[in-house]
């Protein structure tokens, strides 16, 4: 018979019992809608959190370098301090190939002398080694493939601005900002011109931190629309760089402790920056004068607000100074018990550095110099990985959980497709009576089988969907507007085609499973019994 | 030149503990055109004889031949081939799907020949004509007489051309009249379009009446043949 021909029939066989074929479809569909919707929020999420961290993406060239700090040179030292024989490691070669001072006792305070290990033990391999500093950041940046290696220098202290007071967390950049991406587009104004000179940029927060409309929200009760899923900007882009131009050239002060008599006037044989002028303010109560420092800053560029995950130290920071300034006055903010760090383990520098590479194959290999170099290097790759893999464990349950309810449905088709035989044995033996094959007879089942299945499943998939519909507009509306007004709207739930036609596939294929008993007996059938039977 | 023969035939069945021998040892042959009724008692084989030459059943040792051709050697698909082209079969209960018009029935036999949707409407209505029911062909057999249900079966068992028409106890259910009229139609085809009938029966009128040859059964053997 001709497949169309049995499509025919097969369809005519179940619009012979409308009733029973709808409620066997019905199952399906359950199935189906069930596997789609929750697949579909495990997708969902998943998007969200990686579109979120993907927005910018120049995280795929980003490495982040992380070298030794206190806690780490004591582990070296195996607990000995500089001032009981553990070194320091400002010896380290810059070819990476010494390892970092074993338990050498014979050694005092800052010897100049590396120590020579036989080359194969390496002790603490997940431990930086190195300390990241000028010199070092110098090597790194030498590598090939970096186009920068960045130090991240940042200090939190209250600033004064539109004669409002705010603790701001402030970062150091250096004037010549090509390539780093957070400098590529500025509202208004322009880079620093110097190092070292006394000007700031600042972002959009800052200018909405110190805005009367800022005090007003908060008087008001309003959350603050802060997050990576907080609203965008409402303004025209037009608009904020009016606004952004407005405040070039004004002034803001950095309010900062009394620099220390102690204070290092040389970092690592470096000699400091001079000391930038200091200018006292006269303020309304002479007595704050005394107890601490102010420092006037011109604002020179307005950046925009970075959207989404603010990956990295830059893009956290609501101001920026420059580079210099920000060591500066890094140093000079050190509170007591840093103190102490430094003079047990010497000094350890910059925690972090930034380091950009060309492309993302270059990635990998910087990453592994770098390591070798004594450091610990971190880019989103890694955790990108992690993430991926969490989720699709994730998502595998998800739609296992699913595929319960389509399991069941699968019992459901088989059901039907029994009663429906025994129901048909005769006429099942007169087909075979005129001329029909077993293999014809047991085709015509599988395909009514697979018409419920293909039905069941395409439905599913809208019903699905329009679960999803429902569940994220109730998701919007009554969860997210209660817990901050402020966030935009969020896709809780994605179906991309793989799902949908997976999950077509899939009911089409459970259903031919579940008819695979029935058809066989079906084609059993002896058409002598069959012609017998009432 | 036998267009059916059965050689050496037995059928046996088993039932629970004992075994039953519906057909013992037969050999018979039938010649094209013939008109041949096995007439006996319930129980006397003849039914069972039929449904071998129908190929809805296989001996359990012997052999049954078409055209000098032993169906032994024949797959289950094969087989199903032979019933839907070789020979063709009527029955007592019409046998007629219910869900289906008469055009709809007739029909299947041809969409099982793989004939399409355009060729079967056509070749439908023309045998339809053929057993005097085209005016009939949209209605359902619960819709119809007896003697018209027999008739489309007849229409369906002819649809792909077999040169034999098995009868199993057609006008079983018929009164006289129609019984007439269908083996009437029976012969009809017999002589006009030179088919070969088997019918199985236990109404000796009938068979005298029509058939060319009387053979009768008997606890599975054959006791005349004339």
């Amino acid at each position: 018979m001709n497949f169309l021909d049995i499509i025919a029939l097969a369809w005519r066989n179940l619009r012979q019992s409308k009733l029973r074929t709808a409620l066997t479809v019905i199952g399906v569909i359950v199935g189906v809608a069930a596997i789609v919707t929750l697949v579909s929020l495990g997708l969902g999420l998943q998007q969200n959190i990686l579109g979120q961290a993907l927005s910018k993406l120049d995280v795929f060239t980003l490495i982040s370098v992380r070298g030794a700090n206190v806690d780490a040179l004591l582990e070296l030292n195996e607990g000995r301090t500089l001032l009981d024989g553990g070194e320091g490691v400002n010896k380290e070669k810059a070819n990476g190939a010494g390892d970092a001072a074993g338990a050498n006792g014979n050694e005092s305070g800052n010897s100049n002398e590396g120590t020579q290990n036989d080359g194969n033990q390496k002790p603490f391999p997940r431990l930086p080694r190195r300390v990241l500093n000028d010199e070092t950041i110098a090597e790194i940046q030498k590598l090939k493939g970096v186009k920068y290696a960045l130090p991240m220098v940042s200090f939190g202290t209250f600033v004064r601005f539109n004669d409002r007071v705010k603790y701001i967390w402030i970062g150091g950049a250096p004037a010549h900002v090509e390539d780093i991406s957070r400098f590529n587009v500025f509202l208004a104004g322009h880079p620093f011109s110097s190092d070292d000179a006394r000007e700031v940029i600042i972002d959009e927060d800052f200018l909405a931190l110190f805005s009367a409309k800022w005090y007003q929200d908060r008087r008001a009760g309003k959350p603050r629309n802060d997050g990576p899923w907080r609203k965008g900007p409402t303004k025209s882009e037009a608009e904020r760089a009016a606004d952004a131009q407005q405040v070039i050239g004004k002034d803001l002060v950095l309010l900062t402790p009394h620099s220390n008599e102690d204070a290092p006037t040389s970092i690592f044989g470096i000699p400091i920056l001079a000391q930038p002028e200091t200018e006292i303010e006269p303020g309304p109560d002479a007595e704050n004068d005394r107890r601490f420092e102010q420092h006037r800053f011109r604002i020179v560029g307005v950046l925009p607000s970075e959207e989404g995950f603010r990956v990295t130290p830059l893009a956290n920071a609501r101001m920026i100074v420059p580079l210099e300034v920000a060591k500066h006055f890094q140093q000079t903010n050190r509170n007591p018990i840093e103190r102490i760090g430094e003079a047990l383990a010497g000094d350890t520098g910059y925690q972090l550095a930034e380091v950009r590479v060309s492309t993302p194959m270059q990635v990998k290999p910087t990453m592994d110099q770098i390591d070798k170099m004594g450091f610990r290097t971190f880019s989103i790759n890694n955790q990108l990985e992690e993430i991926n893999r969490i989720f699709l464990i994730v998502n595998s349950t998800l739609a296992l959980i699913g595929g319960i309810a389509l399991l069941v449905a699968t019992f459901g088709i088989s059901n039907t497709m029994i009663m429906s035989i025994r129901e048909r044995t005769r006429e099942i033996g007169i087909m075979k009576a005129i001329g029909g094959s077993d293999g014809e007879i047991m085709r015509i089942f599988f395909v009514e089988a697979s018409l419920i299945g293909l039905t069941g499943g395409t439905l599913g998939v809208i019903g699905g969907w329009a679960i999803d519909r429902v569940a994220n507009r109730m998701a919007n509306q009554w969860i997210i507007k209660q817990a901050a007004q402020t966030i935009r709207h969020i896709e809780f739930f994605s179906i991309p085609w793989y799902l949908a036609g997976g999950a077509i596939l899939f009911a089409l294929l459970v259903s031919l499973v579940a008819a695979i008993y029935p058809a066989l007996s079906a084609a059993r059938v002896d058409p002598i019994k069959a012609l017998r039977y009432e | 030149m036998a267009i059916l023969e059965a050689r050496n035939v037995t059928r046996e069945y088993r039932m629970s503990a004992e075994t039953v021998q519906a057909l013992s040892n037969i050999s018979l042959t039938i010649e094209r055109k013939e008109f041949v009724a096995l007439l006996g008692s319930s129980g006397s084989g003849k039914s069972t004889l039929l449904n071998l030459f129908g190929g809805l059943d296989r001996p359990t040792s012997g052999e049954i031949l078409f055209d000098e051709q032993s169906l032994e050697p024949l797959s289950s698909w094969e087989m199903s081939r032979y019933r839907l082209q070789r020979v063709g079969m009527i029955f007592q209960s019409f046998n007629l799907i219910p869900t289906m018009t008469a055009r709809e029935n007739v029909s299947l036999a041809l969409a099982f020949a793989g004939l399409s949707k355009s060729e079967r409407r056509k070749r439908s209505l023309e045998l339809l004509e053929r057993v005097g029911l085209s005016h009939r062909a949209g209605h359902r057999p619960s819709e119809l007489s007896g003697g018209e249900q027999q008739r489309v079966a007849i229409a369906r068992a002819i649809a792909n051309e077999p040169r034999v028409l098995l009868a199993d106890e057609p006008t079983g259910n018929l009164d006289s009249n129609r019984a007439a009229e269908v083996i009437g139609l029976l012969n009809d085809m017999r002589e006009r379009d030179d088919k070969t009938v088997v019918m199985v029966t236990h109404d000796q009128e009938l068979a005298k009446n029509y058939a060319t040859r009387v053979i009768r059964l008997k606890d599975g053997k054959i006791v005349s043949n004339q």
